[in-house]
C-alpha cells in the first residue's frame, strides 16, 4: 500500500511542477495574444483596440495573480476559458481528448496485433527468412518519420487510388463507416513505429525466455507447443514489453501532433498547436496539464501493473 | 494462408466500394468548402481572418459590397450619396429582414455603428467609424452619417468583411445578421455548416441549399483533399499546386494577380535606415523576379513601386518602376549615404511562412551584393508579431494585403504617421506620404484623386515608407461543375467570399 501511496503523491506533485512550469514558460514566449488575436490575416490593429482587448482578458494583471487564479481554478477543476473566444477549456479537452485516445487506442491496437505476434513468431524461428525480413523491414519503418509515412498513404490511397479519404473527421454518431475509414489511415500511420518497437522488443524478450529451464521442462513434459508459447514464453516475456508499451503510448500523446495534422483529425492536438500561435494561455496550460497527467497516469498504471506482475518492485 | 486467385480478385473487387464510400459525403445542392483556417469566432465586427470573413459574409450583409468587377455595389443599401453638408446618406431596402424575422430599418444601422465605435468595442473598424460626428435616421429608411471631417473613402468601409449591419436589439456578443445563409450547425475547430436563408432579401438567392466548411489549415492536405474528391472547393491554393490544378481534368482554378504583396520594412528610430538615401538604396539592390519564381513559383509579379493596384486610374507605370532593380545605383546611394563601407544589421522575417522566409533570404542574397550584411531573425509568427509592433529589428520582410483597390486602403501599411504596428514600418518619418494619403481621403473629384496619389507615389519614392517587393496571386480551387463564383479582383480577393451567394453546384 505504500508503494501505492508514494507512487500516486510522486505523480501529483509533478503535475502540479508540470503546471508551474508551462504557465511560467508560455508567459515568457514572446507575443501578445490581444494583439495576436486583432492582427489575423496581416492586418494591423489599432494599438487601443489592442488595450481594450487586453483590459478585458484580464492579461494587465501581474502574473502572480494570473498565477495564483490558475491555481485555484485548478483546484475547483475550472482550466478557464479561451482568450480567442471564451470557450471553457475543460470543454475544448472533453470534445478533443476522446478523439485523441480513439487514435491512440486504435494505433495501439494494430501495434499489438501484428507487433507482438510478429516478434513472437521471428524469435521462435530466429535466422529464419521471416525473422530477416521482419526485422529488416522493421528497422525501414522506425527510420522513415511519421509525417513521410501519413504523406504517401494519402498521396497513394487518397490521390492516386482514389480509395481513401485524404483526412477529415465525422463523428461516429452521425456516420459510423466514415467514422471508421476516415480513423484508418492516421492509426495506420501512428502504429507504424510503436508496431516495430513492440516487434523489436517482443522478438528480444521471447529469445531470453525461449532458453530458460522452465520452458525447457514444459516441452520436456510434452505440453503442446502453442500453450509452451502462450503461458510458458510469452507471460514470462511480456513484462518489459508492457513497460516499453506503456513508455510509448505516453509518448504517442506527443506523436499525434503530426498524425493529426497531416490527417486533419481534430483531436487534441490541432488546438494546441492553435493554442500555441495564438499565445492562448489557459488553453495551452490547460492541454499540456491534461496530457502530462495522462502520461503520468499511464506510468502510474505501468509502474503497479509490474509491481502485480513482479513483487521484487515493491519492495525495491 | 496460402494466397489464392479468388481471396486476390474478392479482395480487388471491394476497391470500388472503398472508392463510394470515400466520397460518400457529396450532396446535390451543397457545395464543401476547405477552409485554411478554423475561425476563431464568428464575430461579425472583430478581424479573425480571411477565412472566418469568408463565413462572415454569408452569415451578414452589410450596407454595400464589392462586385465581381471590383466595384461598389448596393446591399442593404439601395443608394448612397453626399449631401450639401458633407455628410454621407444611404437609403435602405424595405424587404429586408434579419435571420430572426425582424425587419431592417435604419436603427439596425445607427445600433451597429455605435457597437462598433464604442469605447470599450475591439471591432476592426473601430478607429475608422470613431471619426464619424454623429449617425442620424431622418427616417426608418434613410441613414446620415456625419464625419468629423470630409471622407471620401467612407462608404467602401461598409465593404470591409468585418462590418456587417446586425439587428438592434441582438445581445452584442451574438449579433443576428440578414446574409443568404443561416447557421445550422458547428463542430468546433472541424467544420461548419449552413443553410440557406429562406427569407434572404435578394429573389432566387442563394442557389446553393447549403455549404459545409471544413477547415484544413495544412495546405498540402486541403489540395490533395480537393483531388481525392473529398472537397468540392478550396481556398488559398498553394502557388506549387496551382498549375497541377489547371492541368486536372475535374478541376478549375480561379487565380488573380496582385491579391496581396511582400515588401520591406524598416526602423526609422536609428540608423542607418533612418536615412531615405539607405532605404532607396535597399529598394534598388533586390531582383523581384526571383522572388517570384523562388517564394511563388512564377505565380505573381514583380513590385518595383508603391503598390498601387495595376487596372485602377491611380497606376502609373513610369511610377511603377520607381525602384527598378539597379544595383549600381543602389551602391551609389549608399556612397552618397556615407555608408561605402557597407552595413551590418538585422532583418525580421518569420520561418512560419514558406513566403515570408523565401523572400527574406532572397533579399539577403541581394543586399550582401551592395554592402549590406543581413542577420537574419525567423522566428514563429507570434513573435515576428511582437518584436515588428516593438520595432525589434533593423528590416524586416513582411506580406500584407491593402484593405481595398483604392489607393486609401494602403494607407494601413504605409502611411507611417499612424501607430506602430508590426505591419508598418517602425517610427519612420515620411511626412509628404502620410499627407498625401490625408488629402486623398478627403478628395471627392476622380480627378484630384489621381493626382494626389500619383504625387503620393512620387513621395513614397523618396521617403521609402516601404520598398515593394513582389505581388502575389490567390486562387480558389474547385470542381469543374462549380458555376457562378468569381476570384474578386487584386487585393479584393479576400473578400470574394461574397460571391458564394451566386454559386451554384448541380
Amino acid at each position: 500500500m505504500n508503494f501505492v501511496l508514494r507512487r500516486v503523491a510522486l505523480a501529483l506533485a509533478l503535475v502540479w511542477i508540470v503546471a508551474t512550469i508551462v504557465f511560467i514558460a508560455i508567459h515568457l514566449v514572446p507575443g501578445d495574444p490581444a494583439e495576436l488575436l486583432l492582427s489575423t490575416g496581416g492586418t494591423a490593429p489599432d494599438p487601443a483596440t489592442v488595450a481594450q482587448l487586453r483590459d478585458r482578458l484580464g492579461l494587465d494583471l501581474p502574473l502572480s495573480t494570473q498565477y495564483l487564479a490558475f491555481l485555484q481554478g485548478l483546484l475547483r477543476g475550472d482550466l478557464g476559458t479561451s482568450l480567442v473566444d471564451d470557450y471553457p477549456v475543460l470543454d475544448e479537452i472533453a470534445l478533443r481528448l476522446p478523439r485523441t485516445l480513439e487514435l491512440i487506442a486504435a494505433g495501439t491496437t494494430l501495434a499489438i496485433l501484428i507487433g507482438v505476434p510478429a516478434g513472437t513468431w521471428a524469435a521462435l524461428n530466429r535466422g529464419g527468412p521471416f525473422d530477416r525480413a521482419a526485422s529488416a523491414t522493421a528497422a525501414f519503418v522506425l527510420a522513415i518519420p511519421v509525417f513521410v509515412v501519413g504523406t504517401l498513404l494519402i498521396l497513394l490511397l487518397a490521390q492516386t487510388l482514389r480509395v481513401m479519404p485524404a483526412g477529415g473527421y465525422v463523428p461516429f454518431a452521425r456516420n459510423p463507416g466514415q467514422h471508421l475509414l476516415l480513423l484508418t489511415l492516421p492509426a495506420l500511420a501512428i502504429a507504424k513505429g510503436l508496431t516495430a518497437v513492440l516487434f523489436r522488443m517482443t522478438r528480444s524478450s521471447v529469445l531470453d525466455v525461449v532458453g530458460q529451464d522452465h520452458v525447457r521442462t514444459a516441452r520436456a513434459k510434452g505440453l503442446h507447443p502453442s500453450r509452451v508459447v502462450l503461458r510458458h514464453i510469452l507471460r514470462n516475456a511480456l513484462s518489459p514489453v508492457l513497460t516499453v508499451l506503456g513508455l510509448h503510448m505516453g509518448a504517442l500523446l506527443g506523436g499525434t501532433v503530426l498524425v493529426e495534422y497531416v490527417f486533419n483529425w481534430p483531436g487534441l492536438s490541432t488546438p494546441l498547436l492553435r493554442a500555441v500561435e495564438a499565445r492562448d494561455y489557459p488553453m495551452v496550460t490547460g492541454i499540456i496539464l491534461v496530457v502530462s497527467t495522462l502520461f503520468l497516469t499511464i506510468n502510474l498504471i505501468t509502474d503497479l501493473l509490474r509491481a502485480a506482475l513482479d513483487p521484487r518492485i515493491r519492495t525495491a | 494462408m496460402v494466397p489464392t486467385r479468388r481471396a486476390l480478385l474478392g479482395g480487388l473487387a471491394t476497391v470500388p466500394l472503398l472508392h463510394h464510400s470515400a466520397r460518400a459525403q457529396a450532396r446535390p445542392g451543397f457545395v464543401r468548402y476547405g477552409l485554411s483556417a478554423f475561425p476563431p469566432n464568428l464575430s461579425p465586427w472583430d478581424n479573425t481572418g480571411a477565412s472566418a470573413g469568408t463565413v462572415k459574409m454569408l452569415l451578414n450583409r452589410s450596407l454595400v459590397a464589392w462586385n465581381a468587377k471590383g466595384e461598389l455595389t448596393g446591399e442593404l443599401a439601395t443608394s448612397w450619396g453626399l449631401d450639401d453638408q458633407g455628410a454621407w446618406v444611404f437609403k435602405l431596402r424595405q424587404d429586408v429582414v434579419f435571420h430572426n424575422g425582424e425587419k431592417l430599418t435604419a436603427k439596425d444601422v445607427a445600433w451597429t455603428i455605435e457597437q462598433v465605435a464604442g469605447e470599450k468595442s475591439t471591432a476592426h473598424m473601430r478607429v475608422q467609424f470613431q471619426q464619424l460626428a454623429r449617425v442620424e435616421t431622418p427616417d426608418p429608411y434613410t441613414v446620415r452619417l456625419v464625419p468629423k471631417e470630409k471622407l471620401a473613402t467612407l462608404p467602401a468601409w461598409f465593404a470591409n468583411y468585418n462590418m456587417h449591419i446586425c439587428w438592434a436589439g441582438s445581445d452584442p456578443r451574438t449579433p443576428i445578421g440578414c446574409g443568404p445563409y443561416r447557421l445550422v450547425r458547428q463542430e468546433r475547430g472541424t467544420s461548419i455548416e449552413l443553410a440557406a436563408s429562406p427569407n434572404y432579401f435578394k429573389p432566387g438567392l442563394p442557389k446553393l441549399k447549403g455549404i459545409l466548411f471544413t477547415a484544413y489549415p495544412d495546405e498540402n492536405l486541403r489540395i490533395a483533399a480537393l483531388r481525392a474528391g473529398d472537397l468540392d472547393m478550396i481556398e488559398y491554393v498553394p502557388w506549387q499546386a496551382m498549375a497541377s490544378v489547371e492541368t486536372d481534368a475535374r478541376l478549375r482554378l480561379d487565380e488573380v494577380q496582385g491579391a496581396a504583396f511582400m515588401d520591406i520594412l524598416f526602423n526609422g528610430t536609428r540608423p542607418p535606415f533612418n536615412n531615405p538615401l539607405v532605404r532607396r538604396a535597399v529598394a534598388h539592390a533586390v531582383k523581384r523576379e526571383d522572388i517570384v519564381k523562388v517564394a511563388f513559383f512564377g505565380r505573381g509579379r514583380p513590385l518595383e513601386g508603391v503598390p498601387i493596384a495595376p487596372g485602377t486610374p491611380y497606376f502609373d507605370e513610369q511610377l511603377s518602376r520607381g525602384w527598378a532593380y539597379d544595383p549600381a545605383r543602389a551602391k551609389a546611394l549608399l556612397a552618397e549615404a556615407g555608408y561605402a563601407s557597407g552595413i551590418q544589421a538585422k532583418m525580421l522575417a518569420t520561418a512560419q511562412f514558406g513566403m515570408h522566409k523565401d523572400s527574406a533570404e532572397i533579399v539577403q542574397q541581394y543586399l550582401a551584393a551592395i554592402g549590406i550584411q543581413v542577420e537574419l531573425q525567423l522566428p514563429d509568427w507570434s513573435t515576428r508579431v511582437s518584436l515588428g509592433t516593438r520595432g525589434q529589428y533593423d528590416l524586416a520582410v513582411h506580406g500584407v494585403a491593402a484593405d481595398s483597390n483604392d489607393p486609401d486602403g494602403l494607407s494601413v501599411v504605409m502611411d507611417t504617421s499612424l501607430s506602430n504596428t508590426h505591419s508598418r514600418s517602425f517610427s519612420l518619418a515620411a511626412p509628404r506620404t502620410s499627407a498625401a494619403f490625408a488629402a486623398g481621403r478627403a478628395e471627392f473629384d476622380l480627378a484630384k484623386r489621381v493626382e494626389i496619389y500619383k504625387d503620393l507615389q512620387r513621395a513614397a519614392l523618396e521617403e521609402v515608407p516601404l520598398v515593394g517587393l513582389a505581388w502575389r496571386s490567390q486562387g480558389f480551387g474547385m470542381d469543374k461543375r462549380i458555376t457562378g463564383f468569381k476570384n474578386l479582383p487584386g487585393q479584393l480577393s479576400t473578400s470574394s467570399g461574397n460571391q458564394l451567394e451566386y454559386t451554384d453546384f448541380a
